[in-house]
């Protein structure tokens, strides 16, 4: 369907349950750790999963995003990947 | 418009750091210009349970749809115009009156983004993740969606490789619908299996 969205498109998630995130971080970290994934990792996902398994006991959901992404973000080389 | 980088009050702990890496990662070369409000628009607009309840419609109207569906969920759901991260491999679980399919990832948060959006917060925390796969018809009933005991219970593991998404039974009473009224009857939860129609 290639429609433009309509206004009860916009409304669905809202009325479906909560919204996707309750401040800009959260969104900054989400957006953070998908262009890692994507832009160090060529789209692999599992290096950053690893690192969420490990971070998440105890740990609110975003949080635990931040310290996964902190975490792999040490195990990146030092200079701009070509 | 965007108001990030605005911050009236002083920053808490864990928005320094996501900020500190915000500019770390953006020094690396790895943060286009624009990548985080695109991302954030996206997913607060475009992409959510709304585009999951347009796969189940067109399944329940389109039998040929619904056979590729079951076939293919990757590539009957890119047919609607939905694909991306986390759902380049989505396995679509058909609800019978016998059987019942319920997601979880016992692990993390493994979830459909491209079919549901972000998962709710009940979805992500511990004691939905391992009492669905303990005691998944006790749950399911706490949940609001009690299951008969002669109906099977098939709860799916979500991973980094597969993605899972529930196609609910088409409510009776509804043969004269279009396909955007049956699509307005789909929920969020249904697709997870979480809830029944």
């Amino acid at each position: 369907m290639s429609a433009p969205l309509s206004l009860s498109d916009l409304d669905l998630p809202r009325r479906n349950g909560e919204l996707a995130f309750d401040a800009p971080w959260q969104s900054t970290v989400f957006a953070l750790a998908a262009a890692v994934i994507e832009h160090a990792f060529g789209g692999d996902r599992e290096p950053f999963r690893q690192q969420l398994i490990a971070a998440q006991p105890g740990r609110p959901y975003w949080e635990s995003w931040t310290a996964a992404l902190e975490a792999l973000a040490q195990t990146l080389p030092d200079r701009p990947m070509p | 418009m965007s108001v990030r980088g605005y911050h009236p009050a002083p920053a808490s702990p864990v928005e320094q750091r996501v900020a500190a890496l915000e500019a770390l990662l953006t020094e690396r070369g790895l943060v286009p210009a624009g990548f985080i409000e695109e991302i954030t628009r996206r997913y607060e607009s475009e992409i959510g349970p709304m585009n999951g309840t347009k796969v189940v419609a067109r399944a329940w109207v389109d039998p040929q749809y619904k056979q590729r569906l079951l076939a293919d969920g990757t590539a009957a759901i890119a047919e609607l115009g939905f694909g991306g991260p986390e759902g380049d491999h989505m396995v679509v679980v058909e609800n019978t009156p016998g059987i019942h399919n319920v997601i979880v990832c016992t692990l993390c948060s493994c979830y459909p983004w491209p079919v549901l959006g972000l998962p709710p917060a009940w979805y992500k925390d511990p004691p939905y993740r391992a009492r669905l796969v303990r005691e998944p018809r006790t749950l399911l009933a706490e949940m609001g969606c009690p299951l008969p005991d002669d109906v099977e219970i098939r709860v799916w593991d979500s991973s980094a490789e597969v993605r899972y998404l529930v196609l609910p039974e088409r409510p009776p009473g509804t043969e004269g619908m279009t396909e955007a009224e049956l699509a307005d009857l789909v929920t969020r939860d249904s697709m997870i299996g979480a809830a029944r129609l």
